[in-house]
């Protein structure tokens, strides 16, 4: 451990313990509805006891690394990017969840990724994320004959 | 000697042109669904099963063995060039191997890893061949105590993956056994943290983590610094081929990996994922040069790679020998052998010799064949990392969801990938270490389900786990394991002060 | 929506066909089936075989494999209820595992909400102890569970399944208390037999295929199978013929989603009839090991609703389902 003399207190680190503990009354909780059905077994509660109690000390750790400053520094932090990639994840979730398909989904995330790392080319690197999807879908369904989620276009094939 | 005669029975009919054609067919088969993560050899002899029902038998079974070793080779690629692992097994090699492609080493890091893989699956299908009705008994011998107690061992080297702050290292751990405690309960058929969402019963597969934290998590992190901090992808710096050095640095953790991989591969609850921690973690404690580990140190690609080929030999004993499918894999394999009406165990090796020493002979010839296409491959796999990074990043992605997507069609498995890379992103911004995560999650639940169903049969007795000598021995390798490092450095201390 | 359409679209041509020429017509069958189930489970085998089966003998035109995986079936069949309603080209594979599970997961979905087609295939549980046990035949295993439960370890699949069950059914038929066996779960096949082989626990249940070989190696003996009575031969006792009441079977049927017009039920029934009885299924069967248990129309509707209360009394009786 580093011995810093600079007592800055990390906000982050304080969320981050805060989490932890909210994470272990969480597993606290949802072990108090569990039963124990076998009379041999050591049941199902002792395992999520260990981690609630391991992730309470570990919250506890956290804070007192936070209050001494202990954490890394960080650099800024460029939100767009973030976004454009979570978007694109997002936005094949949704058309997967509500029958858009897999290669239109596709070609759209690798484009939002794409831009997101800089590239202003979105339509190009949609035409070149589709053919990647089209090529993916033929080969898993007549090769392997599994089949993808469908949307309108898959049904074209 | 016996053996050795059989085997090169076996020779004559896996040389056959076309059991060797079968056998080329399963490697490029296996490397290619590798490479997929979520798809693993499971899934494609699965898939391929209807298709060579009209085989002959000889022929198929040589091919989905083709399929296993190649999938194996496949997984470490991705693992090393685009931080994803291909399956679980390939999640230690991800540590270095990785760092290693970024630093320009990728050529180093694959050719060790292609060279590693074939060293410890030719010496553990030589085990195979010579100590299967050995290791059999033993591994039969291991009960529900000597599995936790196992598990132990590999808890006590979780640590080497731990970074610098312990405490950091210990909460990724937590979130870790957190995850593993997800889903349907198998002793007790009770479902925990679902909060009623279906998809979470099933437990939350190991290569949705994996991928999610490093694969998405990864491309997160450096998109989000690449207005500070442009990084600079250099394919080959240096040597495309292992130096002297490398070879060096290479060859014990291969032997080393080895003697994990073959003998835990073996053990009917063994898998590959354990080998490839402990052998990362004795490699890391080992090594002449641990100022490299952290920064792409070859051991750490090299002994993981040698444990994960050789634990899919060792997944070969119990099956030839006992019919006993102790992976998903093997499982399919056993359904291949069914559909000939076929069933391995002991009867097989007197029913039909020229079968299963004709898959072990084959077993040879495909490792030869998986070094042979893999080293010229190198070169063209380095350059994979000269693509431009928006497409390469892009590339990354889609191939980590349709892997996701393959494997399980639902939109919840993607939300859960998405918020793993999440995690993953925070995770390094905050520089908590990753992989203990996963090594929480494979290790959890199984020490959980060991211990409760060792002291079911004990009917409660914790005295269970020392009167079995094999539980016995491995808990004081732990506790050895555990203390050795404290002891050792208050020596180290006792003679600087001597000095 | 499309799905939806393209679904009704689809139907009107197989109802067309059925209605106008009966035999050839079904030729213009599409059927798409659902293995709910990942990839090469037994489920999906299934599903991989009729499809096989059904476009070789020219019974279906084409026939489309989808894999919906989770909790047992419990995700699959929600998708059939909710996304198939009166589909009468869909087609799911479940079996006697999907009961269990639905029961034990608390579901929303029953499969009441599904329509029954057929049953294709079965397979007996077998018990088996280890070759040097004192225990020799069912009896014997009956009377040990009786003197003390807590002593007669069982080692076999996932708590709730079908090996639990089947263990607990044993336990009362020979008297005991069924809360009070001591069924040790294990995850795949290979980890049970493995503890088997060792002599970890008392005795093993599963699938006969699970232990063939073994039994046939002199490494394991079999206590008995889950057959009917009559069906018992030298090698294969029944348990119920040593005079335990108990008969199950983990048996795989299809159903159709609910909503679909009785004659789109008919072509489905009358697809599954003639590819029971098809030279490439009979084929299939033999290849696969896989006992027929054929057995469509209300006589299979029957069966389910036996096997759902059975069910449902032996889990309650566990602890597993509140009732």
């Amino acid at each position: 451990m580093s011995t810093s003399s600079h007592r800055r207190i990390d906000a982050a680190g304080l969320v981050i313990a805060l989490i932890l503990l909210v994470l272990a009354g969480l597993v606290w909780w949802d072990m108090s509805k569990l039963q124990i059905l076998s009379p041999y077994d050591l049941g199902p509660k002792v395992m999520p006891i260990i981690v609630s109690a391991g992730l309470a000390i570990l919250a506890i750790g956290n804070a007192i690394s936070a209050f001494r400053g202990e954490l890394p520094a960080r650099d800024s932090l460029d939100w767009r990017p973030i976004i454009l990639i979570l978007g694109g994840l997002a936005a094949l979730i949704l058309l997967i969840a509500f029958g858009g398909g897999f290669i239109i989904g596709t070609a759209l995330l690798f484009a939002t990724t794409s831009a997101a790392f800089g590239r202003r080319a979105f339509l190009v690197d949609l035409l070149i994320g589709f053919v990647v999807a089209l090529i993916v879908y033929v080969l898993f369904s007549k090769l392997l004959a599994l089949s993808l989620p469908t949307g309108p276009l898959e049904r074209l094939i | 000697m016996e053996a050795f005669v059989s085997l090169a029975h076996g020779l004559t009919v896996a040389i056959q042109p076309m059991n060797l054609l079968f056998a080329l067919i399963g490697v490029l088969l296996g490397t290619a669904v590798g490479v997929l993560p979520g798809i693993g050899p499971a899934l494609t002899v699965a898939l391929l099963l209807p298709i060579t029902f009209k085989l002959d038998p000889a022929g198929s079974i040589i091919m989905f063995a083709g399929i296993y070793y190649g999938g194996m080779y496949g997984g470490s690629t991705t693992a090393i060039l685009i931080n994803t692992p291909g399956e679980s097994a390939s999640m230690a090699t991800a540590l270095e191997g990785n760092l290693m492609a970024k630093a320009g080493r990728g050529g180093p890091a694959l050719a060790t890893s292609a060279i590693g893989s074939f060293v410890a699956g030719t010496i553990a299908t030589l085990g195979l061949t010579l100590l299967a009705p050995y290791l059999v008994e033993l591994a039969v011998r291991f009960g529900p105590e000597d599995y936790f107690a196992l598990m132990c061992v590999a808890f006590v080297t979780v640590s080497a993956t731990f970074g610098d702050s312990p405490v950091r290292g210990l909460t990724s751990l937590f979130i870790g056994l957190l995850l593993g405690l997800v889903g349907i309960d198998i002793l007790s058929g009770q479902s925990r943290l679902s909060f009623g969402v279906p998809e979470l019963y099933d437990n939350i597969e190991v290569t949705t983590l994996a991928v999610g934290l490093f694969a998405v998590g990864e491309a997160l992190y450096v998109a989000s610094r690449r207005h500070i901090h442009e990084e600079k992808l250099e394919a080959v710096r240096g040597s495309l081929w292992m130096t002297k050095e490398d070879w060096k640095r290479s060859w014990k953790p291969w032997l080393r990996g080895t003697l994990y991989g073959f003998p835990i591969g073996a053990l009917p609850a063994g898998g590959a994922e354990i080998p490839t921690f402990l052998s990362y973690a004795t490699e890391k404690r080992l090594t002449k040069h641990p100022e490299d580990f952290g920064k792409g140190a070859i051991e750490g690609v090299a002994g993981p790679e040698a444990a994960n080929n050789a634990s899919a030999a060792g997944t070969l004993v119990p099956l030839l020998t006992l019919g006993l499918p102790t992976s998903a894999t093997a499982a399919m394999m056993l359904a291949g052998f069914q559909q000939y009406g076929l069933n391995p165990g002991p009867l097989l090796f007197a029913e039909r010799p020229d079968l299963v020493w004709g898959l072990i002979a084959s077993l040879f010839i495909a490792n030869g064949m998986l070094l042979v296409l893999n080293l010229p491959l190198v070169g063209l796999w380095v350059r994979l990392l000269s693509i431009p990074q928006p497409w390469l990043y892009a590339g990354i992605l889609v191939f980590a969801t349709m892997g996701t997507i393959a494997a399980n069609p639902s939109p919840v498995e993607l939300v859960m990938l998405t918020v793993f890379g999440v995690l993953g992103f925070l995770m390094r911004r905050f520089d908590f270490p990753i992989a203990p995560v996963v090594v929480g999650l494979i290790l959890g639940p199984v020490a959980e389900s060991q211990l409760r169903r060792a002291l079911s049969i004990s009917l409660g007795d914790p005295m269970v786990l020392l009167e079995s000598p094999i539980s016995a021995t491995l808990l004081f390798i732990a506790l050895v394991a555990l203390v050795a490092p404290f002891v050792l450095k208050g020596l180290g201390r006792f003679k600087a002060v001597e000095d | 929506m499309t799905q939806f359409r393209k679904g009704l679209w689809r139907t009107a041509i197989a109802a067309a066909a059925v209605a106008g020429f009966v035999g050839t017509a079904a030729a213009q069958m599409e059927l798409k089936i659902m293995a709910p189930a990942a990839p090469g489970g037994g489920w999906d085998q299934t599903a991989r075989s009729m499809q096989q089966a059904l476009t070789q003998s020219g019974i279906a035109k084409s026939v489309q494999v989808t894999n919906v995986p989770g909790a047992g079936g419990s995700i699959g069949i929600a998708q059939l209820v909710n996304n198939s309603k009166g589909d009468g080209s869909q087609l799911m594979v479940m079996g006697y595992v999907m009961v269990g599970a639905l029961l034990t997961n608390k579901s929303p979905i029953t499969l009441d909400q599904t329509t029954p087609i057929a049953r294709l295939t079965a397979e007996y549980e077998a018990i088996v102890v280890p070759a040097n046990s004192p225990i020799k035949d069912a009896k014997e295993l009956a009377a040990a569970i009786k003197a003390d439960p807590a002593k007669v370890t069982w080692a076999g699949g996932s708590a709730g399944g079908v090996d639990h069950i089947a263990a607990a059914l044993f336990a009362k038929a020979a008297g005991a208390d069924p809360t009070k066996i001591n069924y040790i779960p294990f995850s795949g096949g290979g980890e049970a037999l493995a503890a088997i082989l060792g002599g970890k626990v008392t005795a093993g249940i599963s699938g006969y295929g699970e232990f063939e070989s073994q039994i046939k190696a002199g490494k394991l003996r079999l206590i008995g199978l889950t057959t009917p009575a009559d069906k018992a031969t030298a090698d294969m006792p029944s348990i119920k013929a040593q005079g335990i009441d108990l008969e199950i079977a983990n048996w795989r049927a299809v159903v159709a989603p609910p909503g679909i017009s009785a004659d789109q039920k008919k072509a489905l029934t009358d697809a599954m009839d003639k590819m029971a009885k098809s030279k490439e299924w009979q084929e299939i069967l033999k290849a696969k090991g896989w006992e027929d248990a054929y057995q469509s129309g209300d006589a299979f509707a029957k069966s389910l609703a036996e096997e759902q209360t059975r069910t449902k009394e032996v889990l309650t009786s566990v602890g597993l389902v509140k009732s």
